[in-house]
């Protein structure tokens, strides 16, 4: 691999600490690692690994105790809230186990919102949320409510979402988590042609080693540490 | 512009879709509103009504009327009466041209069989039509002035339709007190409901049916001679009331009131006042309380709906866009009830005016009223949602997100 490799999300010695009551929680232990554009990466770990912690840093839905994480060379920690969420609502897709769909709003309007953030037209929004929901296979569910929907549909209309604002990275935590087998399947297989076919980088946490398949590149997390990166599989290099 | 116009279409949704609570949230702010707008839009019907009438008497009489004005209950209430040598007296003061002595009490009158309880004037028609037709403008629409002495009696303009089943004619017997009497004059309307629905007869007829002693007066109109000062011999009739009742042992040297009638339309506008500000306030705590109501159930939801915010915030909302969604959930809420409780209060003016047939004024809703009550309701809506929708904004994507898991 000789290309040049852009880093979309960088954690530079990462540390979460925790405060509870009196205890201190050290969720993450200094953690450094890149996402590179067009990556396609999972993260694995048993549960209490601080795997949601990492995603969160990864995400930028939260900023560490001690260390740096860079959204596209720019460090979080210098940006206000509201210029975060507007370049995370831009470069970020959030695709979650549970789907996280707004309840009150159609699969459309759940398409919709995260450009209305981003202050695209509304012939522009209507016309991008209808094509993807299409291209997702939800043609006719369009005008439905989460509610009306089955897992493996809401699940889709989560994808749709986090791609409207056509992010740069898809980050997708336990996306299979509440689907059955197959369903789950086929909604690693829709991230895998989203990867494929239009180069999107995708950070994937799981604990499904199958789920795990799909992806060139694995961080295994353990305690708050990263201490497998199948990149440098042979070797099995341990961090620190 | 059209991020917020958005925000709005969300808030809509949000309120719609937890409506029950939100009706119950909306009826505290309905019943607040209801109560301003019903209660200021009798007390400007009140203050109509007043300053019409007392516009009618026009600006050159001193009423002479029993009791302090400044407190209105025992000016009506008390049965003081102005004996017949205080007016004399006033009759002896200098510039005064006519004194015409007036009694009133509501009477039960009959008329075809049917009884009704009217308001009953007497005044001496000797000098009574004088005043009453070319100073006060009264006029008759059908008959003429009652004889002196004679059981005759004029009727308001409404009385002739609107207080009996039965068209009350020229010509037609009633009956007040048992006493019959003929009806021989209808007046045009006055301009007050008080004058239009009440019945006038001679004065010394009145106090034969009501047993009040004759040449004796509940309260006195005094016209002046032209190019006298009003307020000079407002004095001079004052002092004249003071020396008369002095004579008499017994008697309180300050029962009774020499008003003019601008002094009158003042007196009444600042006692009009202190209704209308007092209604203010209390309806200003019914507000409050709705208010509460709206805080109250913003908390609710911003608790209930902490992972919603969480994911509007990771999928790239603003704080301020929180914040305006659920401060135009608050504002709407305000807003609605604000609508409601205007109808309402609008209704109920409007059924107060048309069966007011025992009522002596109207409802007036101005346009002003009603914007008052909308931009006040959604105002009041907004600020009890800030302190919620605050919270709200502030929420970390992270926490938020975190809380139901």
């Amino acid at each position: 691999m000789i290309n040049i490799m852009e880093s979309i999300i960088k954690l530079e010695n990462v540390w979460k600490i925790y405060q509870l009551g009196k205890v201190e929680l050290t969720a993450l232990k200094g953690v450094s690692l890149d996402i590179y554009r067009g990556d396609f990466v999972t993260i694995m770990g048993p549960s209490g690994s601080g795997k949601s912690t990492l995603l969160n840093m990864i995400g930028c839905l939260d900023f560490p105790t001690k260390g740096k994480v860079f959204l596209k060379e720019r460090d979080i920690s210098q940006l206000s809230e509201d210029q975060l969420s507007q370049l995370r609502g831009k470069i970020i897709g959030f695709v979650f186990q549970e789907f996280n769909l707004m309840p009150n709003l159609t699969a459309i309007e759940n398409v919709t919102l995260p450009m209305i953030f981003q202050g695209v037209s509304e012939k522009e929004r209507k016309e991008r949320g209808k094509n993807l929901l299409v291209s997702l296979g939800l043609g006719k569910r369009i005008n439905h409510q989460p509610a009306e929907l089955s897992g493996g549909e809401r699940q889709r209309v989560a994808i749709a979402r986090a791609l409207a604002n056509n992010p740069e990275v898809v980050i997708a935590d336990e996306p299979t988590g509440n689907l059955d087998s197959h369903t789950g399947k086929k909604i690693m297989e829709v991230l895998k042609e989203f990867h494929q076919k239009e180069g999107k980088t995708m950070v994937v946490v799981t604990h499904d080693p199958n789920i795990a398949g799909y992806s060139e590149k694995l961080f295994n997390i353990k305690d708050g540490e990263i201490i497998q990166n199948h990149l440098q599989a042979q070797k099995y290099v341990w961090n620190k | 512009m059209e991020q917020i116009k958005e925000y709005f279409k969300i808030a809509l949704r949000n309120l719609r879709t937890r409506s029950l609570r939100s009706w119950l949230t909306i009826l505290g702010i309905v019943i607040g509103v209801f109560l301003i707008i019903s209660l200021l839009s009798l007390s400007e019907g009140i203050k109509q009504t007043i300053t019409q009438q007392l516009r009618a008497l026009g600006g050159e009489v001193i009423f002479v009327m029993p009791g302090e004005i400044s407190d209105p209950v025992a000016m009506f209430m008390s049965g003081a009466q102005l004996e017949r040598e205080d007016i004399e007296g006033i009759e002896r003061v200098r510039g005064v041209d006519v004194v015409l002595t007036m009694s009133y009490q509501s009477l039960l009158v009959r008329h075809e069989d049917e009884g009704k309880t009217i308001f009953t004037s007497g005044l001496s028609w000797e000098k009574g039509t004088e005043i009453m037709e070319k100073f006060q403008g009264w006029s008759l629409k059908e008959g003429g002035w009652p004889v002196p002495g004679k059981r005759e009696v004029v009727i308001g303009s409404q009385v002739e339709n609107n207080v009996f089943e039965k068209k009350v004619e020229v010509g037609d017997e009633i009956i007040i007190k048992g006493k019959r009497f003929e009806v021989v004059g209808i007046l045009n309307s006055l301009g007050s409901k008080q004058d239009d629905t009440s019945i006038y007869l001679d004065l010394p007829l009145y106090q034969d049916l009501t047993g009040e002693k004759r040449g004796t007066a509940q309260m006195a109109m005094v016209k002046i001679k032209e190019g006298i000062p009003l307020d000079k011999t407002a004095e001079e009739i004052k002092k004249s009331l003071e020396k008369t009742r002095k004579r008499r042992v017994g008697f309180d040297a300050a029962d009774f009131s020499v008003i003019t009638s601008e002094k009158m339309e003042d007196i009444a506008g600042d006692i009009l006042a202190v209704i209308q500000f007092a209604i203010i306030g209390f309806a200003s705590i019914a507000i409050i309380v709705g208010g509460i109501g709206i805080m109250n159930t913003m908390f609710t939801s911003v608790r209930e709906r902490t992972r919603e915010i969480g994911i509007m915030k990771a999928i790239g909302a603003k704080n301020r866009a929180v914040l305006i969604i659920f401060l135009f959930e608050a504002g709407i809420i305000g807003l609605i009830g604000g609508i409601g409780g205007t109808a309402l209060g609008f209704i109920l003016a409007k059924v107060i005016e048309n069966c007011g047939q025992a009522h002596y004024f109207s409802a007036t809703v101005s346009p002003g009223l009603i914007v008052f009550g909308l931009s006040f309701s959604f105002l009041v809506g907004c600020l009890s949602g800030l302190i919620p929708a605050t919270k709200a904004a502030k929420l970390k994507p992270v926490e938020a997100l975190r809380r139901y898991e």
